[in-house]
C-alpha cells in the first residue's frame, strides 16, 4: 500500500512511518508531498491537515494511528507517549527521552533526505521498542 | 528600507460557547509564544515549525466549530517588526526573569524540594526557550541563576 504525508520529517511522521511498516503494512511505500491536494489517490494520507490520520484533539499523529487501528500493545503507548512529547511538548506525559528524539530527528532531517531519515528512524525506533518491552516485562529499568 | 522576515499569520474565530475550545486555544497559543496582532489574528515568525504548529490549530478551531486561515505574510515597514519582535522579546523577557527569581528562592529551599524545583524549572526554561524568537538579555540571566541552582543541587548531593 503507498501513504503519503508532508515533505521535511521530524519525529511524529518517522515514529508514524516506523509504526506503519512493524505494525500495520510490512510492504507500505511511502510518498513525501509538499501541498496536501498532491497526495496521490491511491494513497492514505497521515500527519496532515484535513485528514482522518492527523492530530486528533491532544493526539499527535502517532497516537491516532495506534486508536484507529486498535493497537493495544502498551509498549506501543509508551513509545507514544515520547512522541507526543517530542511533538508536542505539552508535558502531559513523563518521557525524558523526548527531548532527546526531537533533536536526533531535526538533526536528521537537516543532513539527509526524507528517505534516509525514515532509514536511520527505524532501528532507532526497533531498539526504543525493545528497551520498553523489556521494563515493562522486568518493571524496571532494563541492563 | 530593510528587508522584512516572513510571518506565518493565523485568523480565527471560534463561537463564544462552549467556552472550552476557547480556553484550549488560549492556552496552546500562549504555549507557542505568538503575538496577538489583534482580535482573532495572531503570528509567529515564519518556519517549517511554527506553521506546522499553527495549521495544527487551525483545525483544532475548525473542528470546534469556527473558522481559521492561515497567511504567510512580511509586515510592510522594518519599524512595524522591530515593535513585534519587541513584544515578543518583552513577553520572554518576563517569564525569564520570573524563573530566575524561582532559581533563587530554590537555591535556599530544602535538599529535596530544591531537586523537584531544579527538574521542574529545567522543564520550564526549555518551553520558554521553544517560544523564544528573539532571545532578550534576561535569557542569560535565567541560563546562570539555573546554573548556580544545578551546582547548589549537585554539591549536596556529594557532601551528604
Amino acid at each position: 500500500m503507498r501513504w503519503a504525508t508532508r515533505a521535511g520529517v521530524h519525529i511524529d511522521r518517522a515514529a508514524c512511518a516506523w509504526l506503519i511498516r512493524r505494525f500495520l503494512d510490512p510492504a507500505a511505500e511511502f510518498v513525501f508531498v509538499a501541498d496536501p491536494a498532491d497526495v496521490p489517490p491511491d494513497a492514505t494520507p497521515f500527519d496532515m491537515r484535513g485528514v482522518a490520520l492527523g492530530h486528533v484533539g491532544s493526539d499527535c499523529t502517532f497516537e491516532t494511528i495506534l486508536r484507529r487501528y486498535e493497537l493495544t500493545d502498551p509498549v506501543l503507548w509508551r513509545i507514544a507517549e515520547a512522541v507526543h512529547e517530542a511533538d508536542l511538548d505539552d508535558g502531559r506525559f513523563d518521557a525524558p527521552e523526548a527531548a532527546g528524539l526531537d533533536v536526533l530527528l531535526r538533526g536528521l532531517s537537516m543532513t539527509g533526505t526524507d528517505e534516509q531519515t525514515l532509514a536511520v528512524a527505524g532501528p532507532l525506533f526497533d531498539g526504543l521498542y525493545e528497551y520498553h518491552r523489556r521494563r515493562l516485562l522486568l518493571g524496571r529499568e532494563p541492563a | 528600507m530593510a528587508a522584512t522576515g516572513e510571518w506565518v499569520l493565523m485568523s480565527y474565530r471560534l463561537p463564544r460557547e462552549p467556552s472550552g475550545p476557547r480556553t484550549t486555544l488560549w492556552r496552546r497559543l500562549r504555549r507557542l509564544g505568538v503575538a496577538q496582532l489583534a482580535d482573532g489574528l495572531v503570528a509567529l515568525p515564519a518556519d517549517a515549525r511554527t506553521r506546522e504548529s499553527l495549521e495544527w490549530l487551525a483545525d483544532d478551531v475548525l473542528a470546534a466549530g469556527g473558522t481559521a486561515g492561515l497567511w504567510v505574510a512580511r509586515p510592510a515597514g522594518a519599524a512595524q517588526e522591530r515593535e513585534l519582535a519587541a513584544g515578543m522579546a518583552a513577553a520572554r523577557a518576563a517569564e525569564y526573569r520570573g524563573l530566575a527569581e524561582e532559581c533563587s528562592t530554590a537555591v535556599a529551599a530544602e535538599p529535596a524540594e530544591r531537586s523537584r524545583a531544579l527538574r521542574r524549572l529545567r522543564t520550564e526554561f526549555r518551553a520558554i526557550g521553544r517560544r523564544d524568537f528573539f532571545p532578550p538579555p534576561e535569557r542569560e540571566d535565567a541560563v546562570r541563576a539555573l546554573r548556580a541552582l544545578g551546582e547548589a543541587a549537585a554539591t549536596e548531593q556529594v557532601t551528604r
